[in-house]
């Protein structure tokens, strides 16, 4: 199959996914559901974090940057300052050698 | 933006123009504001997005794929992990369905964004259209936690913005990896990999307001991480991310009988 073709594919099997859920939103859901979605922000976040952290070879550096950028963010409520300084922390910690 | 910012405002103001009523409403002025302001708060995640796209192009072109074709997977599939599955699969001779059953896999996962956010935003079927082919998991993080923040809540052009600043950085990134990739530095040598668990994490400690939240971030985050060792990411995520959602619907339902009958 040529290299063009799976590409098509990718995004054929992609798009949709992404559209279907975009257009449910007037679909009527029991408020079980409701609760459902409203933590899935949560979930998927802690989901995205954990395993990228403490599943990392180099966790002990991960988890020092996360510590610092996670108490950075919670103090300034904003991103950026969190980001940088988490990962300078990343620096400071695989420059001392850890 | 500066085309329309000197119209005079009177005649804008109204949700109709010269008496015709204009069903996506707002003056186009109201558009690029939100607009950029979504744009600008991706911005800090693109530290960790411009090397990753490059390691993808080059991955892609050490390969076999072409310029071109390295571009066009990020053009139209425009998911990171995927696209790095791709091409470490076609380097390794993969058969073409399981690259594209593999892709199907990882972005599983964006049917959860997409129903999150039709929640709290109603969009017309051409706005669902364009902000589907830019949904990815980062623009989603930002435009449900960032957005709300915005007066009059999250609209389209704060989503569309934060997706196509995304999209703008991946797809240049991924354009300077493809041509100029053998020169470029290792992203793992940049230490960068460790920007996008400070980005999610910068996302989830704001939504930490209650117990419940607490417990199904540790759930999720913890089953993700005994997950991980044996599934692939994009998976991981949706399982984990599905099982954590229903704890806190179970627990939330479980703590409140009594609100929920009144």
């Amino acid at each position: 199959m040529s290299v063009l073709l799976v590409i098509f594919l990718m995004w054929a099997v992609t798009y949709p996914v992404r559209w279907l859920g975009l257009s449910l939103g007037r679909l009527h859901l029991p408020p079980f559901w409701l609760s459902f979605l409203q933590f899935v922000p949560v979930s998927v976040f802690a989901a995205l974090v954990v395993p990228e952290v403490l599943g990392s070879p180099e966790w002990p550096r991960r988890l020092v940057a996360c510590m610092v950028g996670g108490l950075l963010m919670w103090r300034t409520g904003s991103l950026a300052p969190g980001i940088l300084g988490g990962f300078a922390a990343y620096w400071v910690v695989r420059g001392v050698g850890f | 933006m500066g085309k329309w910012a000197g119209w005079p405002s009177p005649d804008m103001s109204g949700r109709t123009l010269w008496g015709v009523s204009l069903p996506i409403a707002a003056p186009p002025s109201a558009f690029w504001p939100p607009f950029w302001r979504g744009f600008r708060a991706l911005m800090p995640l693109w530290l960790g997005m411009v090397p990753f796209a490059v390691a993808y192009a080059v991955t892609a072109r050490a390969a076999g794929l072409g310029v071109l074709e390295t571009q066009l997977m990020s053009v139209t599939v425009f998911a990171g992990a995927s696209q790095f599955a791709a091409a470490g699969l076609f380097a390794s001779g993969a058969n073409a369905l399981g690259i594209v059953a593999t892709t199907a896999l990882l972005n599983a996962r964006h049917v959860l964004y997409g129903l999150s956010l039709s929640r709290t935003l109603p969009l017309t079927r051409p706005q669902r259209v364009l902000a589907a082919q830019f949904l990815t998991d980062e623009a989603y993080g930002v435009a449900v936690v960032r957005g709300p923040q915005e007066a009059g809540g999250l609209s389209f052009a704060f989503l569309l913005g934060a997706e196509l600043s995304l999209y703008f950085i991946w797809n240049l990134s991924t354009l300077v990896g493809a041509l100029a990739g053998a020169v470029l530095p290792d992203p793992a040598a940049l230490g960068v990999a460790v920007v996008f668990p400070l980005a999610f994490l910068g996302l989830l400690v704001p939504l930490l307001k209650s117990r419940v939240t607490v417990l199904v971030a540790l759930a999720s985050g913890l089953g993700a991480w005994g997950l991980s060792r044996f599934l692939p990411g994009g998976l991981v995520i949706l399982l984990a991310g599905i099982g954590g959602a229903l704890l806190g619907a179970l627990l939330s339902s479980r703590n409140q009988p009594q609100e929920a009958q009144a």
